[in-house]
């Protein structure tokens, strides 16, 4: 009987080729859990103060969740780890797909890489060995090329993860991929593989993974099971860009039930989003300077959720997923298949730049996931080119004769090879935005939108100030998947965790609410920070935790799948020490939390003249405040206290 | 608990030869051992020992079974909720995800693509949590069926 994780990870010491094998004490999973809580437990001891991200001294770290393979739902991510060359703070992306049970199958709970190799290699492990290989025959190759390369020699069984030409260019917004195309994409980890010299890795290890009694974890996911079956047929998809006019207009807000949103995502993916978000200002337009009046359905319709589904022949599922909100899609031109394109690359690649060629988003979409580049980061720095170029700032002559002007489609794809390749202003603008406006100078850096050097996604702190709390304090900046005020109403956590904000579903309230720094903001945004710690460490993903936390029961799967008797506050603590443990991180690599605040822009200061977010700003420093001060961090400084640290048990190095 | 080999093994390697971790080793007509880190317990080793020479984790005797009748999945694609577990928990990758199901349910269906790889271990049974995969032990098929019987009951 197990307890549901390994109990081991694999280091791999790239400089030499050693492999060291390290069992982990159980008491470590009980404090941290596993996944990104156990990775975060390792790089805090272990990447040395002041480290290169792109040196040998940076550690990355591939971890599964503590609830992959144990059989409960949604638990199909992985998640990389290391200190992110983007930002210099704590890195972490997160993916799904089919590698984090393979990681587990191998036996280990997370392979960690240390040092680096002086040629390209990749690393095979299955049940009996790991080995590191000459990868110089895939170098250069792209991601689709390079897993189907493996997949060949090693059969239908093994799992790769690997990066793209712009992990070996070491652009620092590019990620790392596995199954054609789903990426772990945030913070610039490809470029920390990249630098290491490894292109990818091949996991075909069969070990059993066992729950402590997977009956129960089974009878929770049954139940689960039923809410995701749930579905009203929500018809075509110009009701849900009208309900995002509705939304817009009315002046009171309605709490949301995460069961609406998982209707959206069962029948359309996350593009169901793609027409409503610009409508009701959640997504940002024009390099966030636009509004829904620059973007109105007639333009937005070239994205529209019932268009893009024409082409996706099968539906697609991570690893455990009932939901799958992924799909493949068939495309015409140099490539046959690509996955759908998700809300975030859609807008990135959309709207933010005022793109309006359906076909150039599958386009661009496949050729980002090949190259293993952001599409947030990648449609973000070229929306801020585009700002440049309208001001007058860039000129053909420094673009190389492109003419960026807004929604020039032609140009936007060549931009995107050239960043791809390093090729011209490519080259400029393969690391993000704020690296490409310190280059080029000229008041360049007025124009960029960055939460510490990260390009945040396409969800708008105007509309949901939890959005912009959640770019500037977390410990890996600009990230949108860990809490906004729209979360919290759809994780429903009070329902399991006591003293912390009601907020019923469709609960009405007064949209200027939102706006105000109140404690009950603060708390909520530290419950959705903590919750997700607990839910990285699970390896279960955001989506399906949206349907709330009794539907999706991340507490009681934990519990029946480790034999553990937590309670729901216990889990929560455990979270509470996983952030104070990364923030710990970033104090320790001499980061100042205050400096990670989201650009003004993108604050509402100044506030819109026009459009679904006119005259919103967000309280950003006292939001902030707030927030440290929940989690018992110095409420000006963002740095966590001697008592802090003494109370959760974590050592400090700095 | 791994599988064991008792002393009553000729040798024949017929279990190295159907063992999906490589966990099985020994000289030809000597003596084998399994593993015990490689064994996963999907018992394809006591199914096939002609000598009855392999005892399960509890320690019993293991009875030999003709391969073609070794159980195999059959997906009840009402209940499945295409997550793939079943795929993942396959040591023998026999299993594969199909193309959507028609035009009204566009999720995928796990089916058995390899069959002559299945060793029968049920894992895609006792891992899938929502109890759409039934072992069953296949159908003769329609040529090898036995067709006097019938006939002498018609006359």
């Amino acid at each position: 009987m197990g307890r549901g994780y390994m109990g081991k990870i694999l280091t791999v010491d790239l400089s030499n080729g050693e492999f060291r094998e390290e069992a982990i004490p159980d008491e470590i999973y009980e404090k941290y859990l596993s996944g990104l809580g156990l990775a975060a437990y390792l790089l805090y001891d272990r990447i040395p103060k002041g480290a290169d991200p792109l040196g040998p001294e940076n550690i990355l770290g591939f971890v599964s969740g503590l609830l992959t393979g144990t059989g409960s739902l949604f638990a199909g991510r992985w998640m990389v780890a290391g200190k992110s060359p983007l930002t210099g703070t704590w890195g972490d992306a997160n993916c799904g797909g089919s590698f984090s049970p393979a990681i587990k199958r191998c036996g280990y709970d997370g392979i960690f890489f240390e040092g680096a190799s002086d040629r390209p290699v990749y690393l095979y492990v299955d049940s009996r060995k790991a080995e590191l290989k000459d990868a110089s025959h895939l170098w250069g190759k792209d991601t689709v090329e390079t897993e189907e390369l493996l997949q060949e020699k090693y059969g239908p069984g093994a799992r790769i993860a690997v990066i793209g030409p712009a992990g070996e260019k070491l652009s620092l917004i590019s990620g790392i991929s596995n199954d054609k195309g789903r990426i772990a994409a945030r913070s610039g980890l490809g470029a920390v593989m990249g630098s290491k010299k490894l292109k990818a890795m091949v996991l075909n290890g069969k070990k059993r993974i066992r729950p402590f009694d997977q009956k129960a974890v089974h009878k929770l996911s049954r139940t689960c099971n039923k809410w995701v079956r749930f579905q009203v047929p929500l018809g075509p998809s110009i009701i849900t860009a009208l309900l995002g006019t509705l939304l817009r207009i009315l002046p009171t807000a309605m709490a949301m039930d995460g069961l609406i949103y998982k209707m959206i995502l069962r029948q359309w993916g996350t593009g169901g989003l793609n027409q409503m978000s610009p409508e009701w200002g959640d997504s940002p337009l024009m390099n966030w300077k636009g509004s829904n009046v620059d973007w109105p359905l007639k333009k937005s319709k070239s994205a529209d959720p019932d268009l893009i589904k024409k082409s996706e022949y099968v539906k697609y599922h991570c690893y455990s997923c009932p939901l799958g909100c992924g799909g493949k899609c068939s495309m015409t031109g140099k490539y046959a298949e690509t996955h759908k394109p998700e809300y975030e690359s859609v807008l990135a690649l959309g709207g933010l730049c005022m793109n309006e060629d359906t076909d150039s988003l599958f386009y661009l979409n496949e050729i980002l996931n090949r190259a293993g580049m952001d599409t947030i980061s990648a449609g973000a720095t070229v929306a801020w080119a585009m700002e440049c170029f309208e001001k007058g700032i860039l000129t053909r002559e420094d673009t190389d004769g492109l003419d960026l002007s807004w929604g020039n489609t032609s140009a936007m794809v060549s931009l995107i090879h050239k960043m791809i390749d390093r090729d011209g202003i490519g080259d400029i603008l393969a690391d993000g935005s704020r690296i490409a406006a310190q280059k080029i100078g000229r008041g360049s850096d007025l124009y960029t939108v960055h939460a510490g050097g990260q390009e945040p996604a396409m969800h708008d702190g105007r509309q949901d100030p939890g959005f912009a709390i959640h770019y500037s304090v977390e410990p890996a900046p600009g990230r949108h998947t860990i809490g906004a005020q729209l979360y919290y109403e759809m994780f429903q956590l009070w329902k399991k965790v006591k003293d912390i904000p009601k907020k019923w579903p469709f609960q009405i309230y007064h949209k200027n609410s939102k706006y105000k720094a109140s404690k009950e903001h603060a708390l909520s945004a530290a419950s959705c920070s903590k919750y997700m710690n607990v839910v990285n460490g699970s390896g279960l993903c955001m989506f399906g935790t949206f349907l709330g936390v009794t539907r999706t029961p991340t507490f009681d799967w934990l519990n029946a799948a480790t034999g553990w008797n937590k309670k729901p506050e216990d889990y929560m603590e455990i979270g509470e020490r996983i952030q104070t443990l990364k923030q710990a991180f970033n104090i320790k690599h001499g980061i100042d939390p205050r400096a990670n605040r989201l650009s003004d822009r993108a604050l509402g200061l100044p506030p819109q003249a026009e459009g679904a977010n006119k005259g919103r700003s967000v309280l950003i420093e006292q939001m902030m405040e707030a927030y440290w001060k929940e989690f018992g961090w110095d409420a000006s400084t963002g740095r966590p206290t001697g008592e802090t640290l003494a109370r959760l048990g974590i050592s400090a190095h700095f | 608990m791994p599988y064991t080999i008792t002393d009553d093994c000729t040798g024949c390697a017929a279990c190295v030869r159907v063992c999906p971790t490589q966990a099985i080793s020994g000289q030809k007509k000597e003596l084998h051992r399994i593993d015990e880190d490689l064994c996963i317990e999907c018992g394809a080793c006591g199914r096939i020992c002609p000598g009855s020479a392999v005892k399960n984790q509890f320690g019993n005797l293991c009875i030999m079974i003709k391969r073609s009748q070794w159980k195999r999945p059959v997906v009840d694609s009402n209940s499945c909720m295409s997550c793939s577990i079943c795929i993942d928990a396959c040591p023998t990758h026999c299993l594969a995800m199909s193309d959507a199901r028609g035009p009204k349910d566009p999720h995928g269906s796990p089916f058995l693509k390899d069959e002559k790889a299945c060793i029968g271990c049920g894992f895609c049974e006792s891992e899938c949590p929502v109890a759409a995969i039934t072992m069953v032990v296949p159908a003769p098929r329609k040529e090898a069926a036995p067709a006097r019987p019938a006939k002498k009951a018609v006359q």
